[in-house]
């Protein structure tokens, strides 16, 4: 697909991701309007607002875009990474090994940030551990790299299971929380903004070399790419987005898997363009799924997955019967 | 002149009371919570806290309850803030209350700890027994300033307890298995409450000395233990058909002389002063399968 302007489509999203994003503050369980949400924001007004706003609010919403923005990204270089459309970010066990550990420590009574440091030790410990068992003399190919990892996968399912067999009954709930994804539950959305905008840095210039990548490894090598090199780097990024999005929110399903295959169906298939179109658009679903899951039965609260699958799932099939794949 | 001149100190001494009203108690989880004034606006972040609360008289200061508080009846007017495990912290906070009171094992530890970054009091509510419970209500009625009601509940719940202990739990022994659920199959061990009430009542709880505080168990494992009374909680006030699964075996010596009784979960699930009803119901059916030995 030919665009007369190939930045069109970016400057549109990232414009519908400043109005969601600002949506997303001004909406809550408690009704504020706009005037008070403006003044609030400008540190004015009443302090109960500006409590709701500035503590609660903003870092929900940014901690919300920033999970989207990372497996949606994560989750288009790993499509690239094993040729497969089916791939995630959880595809290679990144989740599942973040899931035992943080509900290992659930069990063992910790909370709070040793929370967070369990589920990224998990992650970055089963990433190795796929890496690690997927080489054969030096060399990994996408089938044996993906046959590992969702082996390993369904290793740690296994483990999940058994540990929700014997928890203690009233720590259940907060372990299913977590392993639905639950922006509740968010600290501080700093280290996934940090590591968003490291990664995108870092992967924009090769954004050429993936498009010749997703060709095929022979092709790409023959057209002068470091084909070794360039899958061990996606491989340690989309990892390391992984890691930090499910650190921030637990497993949120769905993100990652849809939102690449939506942006390609509409944008084509360029990476240069791909990878940033999936991060905003994912971070507008994730938002925007939290609001809802915030708001829609207040004051119960819904996990946000539930929500990215009942918005995704039918505009997916929209876009996909509409027809260009 | 004299008369302005003791207004005057009998002012400035009702200021300085009015200052240096501050009360500390420690909570269950061990932390000191003090407070400056008495608390005029409370969340109580568990069904449990709520029945607390209303028992230390502070029940017309409850401003936020969560889902599932349904005792006393006045509490279901007051405004829910989600369910305990997922608190809708921004109707909490817009509810401005000052006093917190939280459930260490039910709230999510990441929404209390930001409920406490901003700077309200947290009252963790856990208590492990019956003076556990008599104490949070003393506390809370300190914190709210309703000492006089909240002693004498917690008076009249001690002296409940010493009273069926005097009367109960030096009758023979009743080997007894307290059902929490069915599928899958629980009961609890010696370091719950629950256990104390069995106790209480001159029973010995079957899994007393398991490892776990809720162990899960199959069919086997109480046969063996061929306990003489089972007595079966669960979620709603009618569950007589767990009950009745325990009349497929025959050899159990409780099903054989009929001690499978059932004690409204309301009543003894929860620790809060009702409790002393749920000890009473459970005293009386443990006396029955004593009564059935003959």
């Amino acid at each position: 697909m030919l665009h007369r302007s190939p930045s069109m489509p970016l400057i549109l999203l990232v414009f519908v991701s400043c109005a969601t994003l600002l949506f997303s503050i001004t909406q809550g369980s408690v009704s504020l309007s706009i005037t008070d949400v403006s003044s609030a924001l400008r540190s004015q007004g009443s302090q109960l607002y500006q409590t709701l706003v500035w503590e609660l609010r903003i870092p929900r919403v940014a901690a919300a875009f920033a999970t989207g923005a990372l497996l949606s990204m994560a989750g288009a270089l790993m499509q690239i990474l094993l040729r497969n459309p089916l791939a995630d970010p959880y595809v290679l066990g990144i989740s599942g090994g973040a899931s035992v550990m943080v509900l290992g420590a659930i069990l063992v009574g910790a909370s709070g940030i040793i929370l967070s440091g369990a589920a990224f030790l998990g992650a970055t410990l089963s990433s190795l551990l796929v890496f690690g068992l997927s080489q054969r003399s030096g060399q990994t190919t996408p089938m044996r790299l993906l046959l590992t990892g969702v082996v390993i996968a369904a290793g740690w399912g296994a483990c999940i299971t058994l540990i929700l067999a014997i928890a203690p009954p009233q720590k259940i709930p907060g372990m299913l929380f977590w392993l639905m994804g639950d922006l509740a539950y968010a600290h501080s959305p700093w280290l996934a903004w940090v590591v968003l905008a490291m990664v995108s840095m870092l992967v924009m210039p090769f954004a050429k070399s993936l498009n010749v990548l997703a060709r095929g490894p022979l092709q790409a090598a023959a057209l002068g790419v470091n084909v070794v090199f360039l899958e061990r780097f996606v491989f340690i990024l989309a990892s390391l987005m992984t890691a930090i999005a499910v650190t921030t929110a637990g497993s949120v399903g769905f993100v990652g898997l849809v939102i690449p295959h939506m942006m390609r169906l509409i944008l084509g298939n360029d990476q240069r363009l791909i990878l940033p179109a999936s991060a905003l658009s994912g971070g507008c679903l994730v938002t925007f799924a939290d609001t809802i899951a915030r708001t829609v039965i207040a004051p119960e609260q819904l996990p946000v997955g539930v929500i990215t699958a009942l918005i995704g799932v039918p505009t997916f099939l929209f876009l996909l019967n509409k027809g260009r794949m | 002149m004299f008369l302005k001149i003791a207004l005057t100190t009998a002012f400035t001494a009702m200021l300085c009371l009015a200052n240096v009203w501050g009360q500390c108690v420690v909570d269950d989880k061990e932390h000191e919570v003090c407070l400056e004034r008495s608390a005029t606006r409370i969340a109580a972040l568990s069904p449990g806290a709520t029945e607390l609360a209303f028992a230390a008289g502070a029940g017309e200061r409850v401003v936020a309850v969560v889902s599932f508080s349904d005792y006393p009846s006045a509490a279901q007017e007051i405004e829910s803030v989600g369910s305990p495990s997922r608190l809708d912290l921004e109707r909490l906070v817009a509810l401005k209350p000052d006093l917190v009171l939280a459930w260490g094992t039910g709230n999510p530890s990441e929404q209390i700890s930001v409920l406490a970054r901003l700077g309200l009091p947290i009252y963790y509510v856990e208590p492990h027994s019956f003076s556990d419970i008599a104490g949070d209500i003393r506390d809370i009625a300190l914190l709210a300033g309703t000492e006089t009601q909240g002693d004498r509940a917690a008076q009249t719940f001690l002296n409940g307890i010493a009273e069926l202990r005097s009367q109960y739990s030096n009758k023979p022994r009743v080997a007894t298995f307290y059902q929490v659920w069915d599928e899958p199959l629980m009961t609890m061990n010696d370091e719950h409450y629950i256990n104390q009430v069995v106790e209480l009542c001159g029973g010995i709880n079957v899994f007393a000395d398991s490892s776990r505080l809720i162990p899960r168990l199959n069919n086997e494992a109480v046969l063996i233990k061929n306990p003489e009374a089972i007595i079966a909680g669960g979620m709603g006030e009618r569950n007589a058909h767990w009950l009745e699964a325990w009349r497929t075996f025959p050899n159990l010596l409780a099903t054989q002389r009929d001690n499978l009784f059932f004690v409204p979960p309301s009543l003894i699930q929860r620790p809060t002063p009702r409790l002393l009803e749920g000890a009473k119901i459970m005293c009386q059916r443990l006396d029955l399968a004593r009564q059935r030995r003959n």
